[in-house]
């Protein structure tokens, strides 16, 4: 498959086209508020930045989990501007939030705005300059990494906290803010699971001479990242659970009290937990990259669902406008990838090893 | 009993042991002492996975089906109606029966290490061949058909 | 040097901290003691005359002795994650630690256990926590944090013991092998006849595996169900989602800080500097800031989301941790965790030992004092303004007696294992050399 619009300006002509189609569907007729696009921002900047924060976390511990897909995976941090710009198609949206109008500079619209927007932004910087620095294999890319990961954990907190936990404002949870950015990172793996099995396919690359095949390496950590997932999700359920007060329970009632949302509740649980889990305890499923490629699907399936299921009860989005603009989103996705590995290195065929 | 060979560098020891391979010798015959644990080791005379494992999962299996039976059972046939939280309430019981998958796992992977090493060995507290830092190699000699 | 040479080495350099105990080992040991025995004095005072002797006062009824409880069971946290974590991780760093760490989490575990009893008031009915059927007909709360507690931190007890145990026996069979009379036969009893062969190396590895395994989720769970006495309440400032993460990250951090406690002077004493280098101590110094970097996040979202949910109770308990009764504390902990540890970002103070240690020592300060700070404020301005600010809650001094003696045993237990036991792993030590 040659003949990819390669260069700088054809994806940026690419991506004003793809915001030019995502205003139309905001401000246009299809969706009534913002809650598709804010849906679908909540996959994307997610994905988006956990695909980073992997490379950036396996950098500053000298660990080579994400090694054969570094490039692909930090080949997307431009989209985190066009995340940044599109974020600022929410801003009508901002109205309808509980909060809106109450006293306190926190509460304050423009103050909302202007703070998610500049770290969105500042996420876009810093993963440029990690991409650049990586890329190079620059000295200072270690601080820069460690640069990076202070913003994606100031700005997944902030997704939590603001865009998410203050839809349903008075409700508080502490651990929102830590609890996404661990998603972020997890899909962030996930995302390189499924990229890896793309590139290498069946092929099993290995890192050190008596080491573990990387995909190995991958598998365990998706594993490991699903008793993460579970813990902390366990926490926050169970001290929601037992406290039992009113103002904090209603949360768990509305999202567990019918159908459809009990189920895609309970739904969650089995794409982030109880699937990847199973299905990778045995060894020998660790290394069968369809296995592996399941599980990853199945785990930003999870993000997906959960982000639903977050916003469903508050704002209800539009199946039409959320799929045109996480479409729209998906297949950036791809191009950034695909740019990023060059004609020849794209879904499967191999050229030797690189 | 043969004569045990004795090393005192791992690379000689190695090389002697991928020799014995080579020349034939039945893995079976071959015994190995080392200091430390030698990984080249586990290449050159592969066996089946240590079955070690067996009573990990065994031990863990009964540890999360005994905390969740035992839980359960015992707060239906003597419930303390205090707290307003059910009489059977998974949330908490998920805690017990966590503690209780990772307690009898350890123990039953421990038991069946002991079990599977034969230890403890009376006949070698009391008097064990003692060859410090070296790395060993004895060849049974054959049994007599 | 030959191959063996060099394992002698190892051998003999750290066997030798198992020698006749010395002047300032005894001197030590003895200051110790006497702690450890202030520590009883104090706690038979109680035992006689009743709980009222520690410093309570409606409505704060968990004191000292819980802070002492949440402080010991963080500790032993550090070492399984050094042992067990880092074994997964594959982590070559973690060898010339793992002992001493393992050593660290069983002694804190035996320190840590006493304080539910001495927290009873009467401790003669602890056996009323354990689940086993009884003519009294009545089955411990299993809905209660306090009964996840008992089964947590006895798995982690257990559990922890069976890996120390585990990853001795190879050691022992060194030692078994140096040793002679009563010596001898003692350590080949616990060294269980071990000799190195093939088959038993496969099994040892694959159990060691298995081990680590099922110790690295004890490192989350243990401490998050012992958040959760806290959080299960409805208290301002207990009652909070992030306790488990939170309290998890705290454990690691003043863990690894004693560890850093212990082992510098260690190093020192007994001259291990082959085995344990400035580079060992730089990568310990890396987790010790990851784990206040998470610390202070966690401060951060509770006091910022506390104003932000517009509670008043919240906004008011946070006001009072700050600026109350106990906002000396409040400002040493703050200093200590989230302040001082930010200068490790600089690598020449990574490396710098000396000061490595006196990090260490206000990290171990500034912990306590956190433990101390989250239960007593909360409980001191909880919902009924009415007992806010009747009377003060201080420790008294057998509060402070069994704080002091708690530590005595712990640094006792600690002294006992350097003369008894092989202070560094030299099986894996001697993997790598």
């Amino acid at each position: 498959m040659k003949g990819f619009p390669g260069q700088g300006s054809g994806l940026v002509g690419m991506c004003v086209l793809a915001g030019v189609l995502v205003a139309l569907t905001q401000f246009g007729p299809i969706a009534k508020d913002g809650a598709s696009l804010l849906l679908a921002l909540l996959f994307w900047a997610t994905v988006i930045e956990g695909c980073v924060a992997a490379v950036a976390a396996g950098t500053l511990i000298k660990a080579r989990w994400v090694a054969s897909v570094k490039r692909e995976l930090l080949s997307v941090y431009p989209l985190l501007l066009f995340v940044s710009i599109l974020f600022l198609f929410l801003v009508p949206f901002v109205d309808s939030y509980p909060w809106a109008g109450r006293r306190g500079l926190w509460f304050d619209k423009k103050f909302f705005v202007g703070r998610n927007f500049a770290l969105l932004l500042l996420a876009y910087l810093s993963a440029r300059r990690f991409s650049l620095a990586s890329e190079r294999g620059e000295e200072g890319e270690k601080v820069l990494a460690a640069l990076y990961l202070f913003v994606f954990v100031a700005s997944q907190s902030l997704m939590a906290f603001d865009w998410v936990m203050s839809l349903m404002y008075p409700w508080i949870s502490t651990l929102l803010g830590g609890y996404f950015f661990i998603e972020s990172l997890f899909g962030g793996f996930a995302l390189s699971g499924i990229l890896y099995v793309f590139l290498y396919g069946r092929q099993q690359r290995v890192g050190e001479p008596e080491g573990r095949s990387d995909m190995k390496d991958l598998a365990i950590l998706l594993f490991g990242f699903s008793l993460l997932w579970a813990g902390l999700f366990y926490s926050q359920f169970l001290v929601i659970w037992y406290g039992n007060i009113p103002e904090e329970v209603s949360f768990l009632v509305t999202r567990l009290s019918s159908s459809p949302l009990r189920e895609l509740t309970v739904s969650i649980v089995f794409f982030y937990f109880f699937i990847p889990f199973l299905v990778l305890l045995p060894g020998r499923s660790k290394t069968n990259p369809y296995v592996v490629f399941a599980v990853s699907l199945s785990v930003l399936l999870g993000i997906l669902v959960e982000r639903f299921v977050f916003v469903a009860p508050v704002v209800t989005p539009s199946p039409l406008a959320l799929g045109i603009d996480f479409l729209v989103l998906l297949v950036l996705f791809v191009f950034f990838v695909a740019k990023r590995g060059g004609g020849r290195r794209v879904l499967g065929k191999v050229q030797g090893r690189s | 009993m043969a004569k045990p060979m004795i090393f005192h560098e791992k690379e000689e020891f190695l090389k002697t042991l991928r020799r014995l391979v080579r020349e034939g010798v039945a893995k079976e015959r071959i015994r190995v002492i080392t200091p430390f644990s030698v990984a080249e080791v586990e290449e050159i005379l592969p066996r089946m996975p240590s079955h070690v494992q067996v009573f990990a999962l065994a031990g863990a299996a009964s540890g999360t089906v005994g905390g969740f039976a035992f839980t359960i059972l015992s707060t239906l046939s003597w419930p303390l109606i205090v707290g307003g939280k059910p009489i059977v309430s998974i949330p908490p019981f998920i805690i017990i029966a966590f503690a209780l998958t990772i307690l009898f796992g350890a123990l039953s992977t421990f038991l069946g290490f002991l079990l599977l090493s034969r230890l403890p060995s009376i006949r070698r507290i009391r008097s064990v061949e003692e060859y410090g830092n070296a790395f060993v190699i004895t060849v049974e000699p054959e049994e007599a058909k | 040097m030959a191959e063996t040479e060099k394992y002698d080495r190892a051998d003999r350099e750290i066997l030798a901290a198992m020698g006749k105990p010395g002047r300032l080992y005894l001197l030590v040991l003895a200051f110790t003691v006497t702690l450890v025995a202030s520590g009883f004095l104090c706690w038979y005072h109680q035992y006689r005359v009743g709980l009222g002797v520690a410093g309570y006062t409606h409505p704060v009824n968990w004191a000292v002795y819980i802070t002492n409880f949440v402080f010991w069971v963080g500790i032993a946290h550090s070492g399984t994650l050094i042992s067990a974590v880092l074994y997964l991780f594959r982590a070559r760093f973690r060898t010339s630690f793992n002992r001493p760490a393992e050593a660290m989490t069983v002694f804190a575990l035996m320190v840590a256990g006493l304080f539910p009893l001495i927290h009873l008031g009467r401790p003669w009915v602890f056996y009323y926590l354990f689940p086993y059927p009884n003519q009294r007909q009545l089955w411990v709360n299993f809905r209660s944090p306090l009964i996840w507690d008992v089964f947590a931190v006895g798995t982690y007890f257990t559990v922890s013991v069976v890996f120390f145990y585990v990853g001795l026996i190879p050691d022992l069979a060194i030692v078994r092998r140096c040793k002679e009379g009563i010596r001898k036969t003692i350590y080949s009893v616990l060294s269980l006849g071990w000799e190195g062969t093939r088959r038993q190396w496969r099994h040892y590895n694959m159990l060691y595996l298995f081990l680590a395994a099922f110790a690295t989720p004890l490192v989350a769970s243990v401490h998050s169900v012992v958040s959760w006495d806290f959080a299960m309440s409805i208290l301002p400032g207990w009652h909070t989602t992030i306790f488990a993460p939170y309290f998890v990250a705290g454990a690691i951090f003043s863990g690894t800080a004693m560890v850093i406690t212990l082992v510098v002077p260690m190093r020192k004493i007994l001259v291990l500097d082959r085995y344990i280098t400035d580079d060992h101590f730089e990568s310990i110094a890396k987790i010790l800031l990851f784990t206040s970097l998470i610390v202070s996040y966690a401060y951060v979202v509770e006091t910022g989301l506390a104003w932000y949910g517009g509670n008043v109770f919240e906004i008011e308990l946070f006001r009072y941790r700050a600026w109350g009764h106990y906002k000396a504390l409040f400002w040493t902990m703050i200093t200590c965790n989230s302040l001082v540890p930010l200068t490790l970002f600089a690598r020449r103070l990574r490396r710098n030992i000396a000061y490595l240690f006196c990090v260490s020592l206000l990290v171990n300060v500034g912990m306590w004092v956190e433990r101390f700070v989250i239960i007593v404020s909360s409980l001191a301005r909880d919902f009924d303004p009415y007992v806010w600010d009747t009377q003060m809650y201080r420790p008294t001094f057998v509060e402070v007696g069994i704080t002091l003696g708690s530590f005595g045993m712990f640094f006792t237990l600690y002294l006992i294992f350097l003369k008894t036991l092989p202070v560094l792993s030299i099986t894996e030590i001697k993997e790598h050399l």
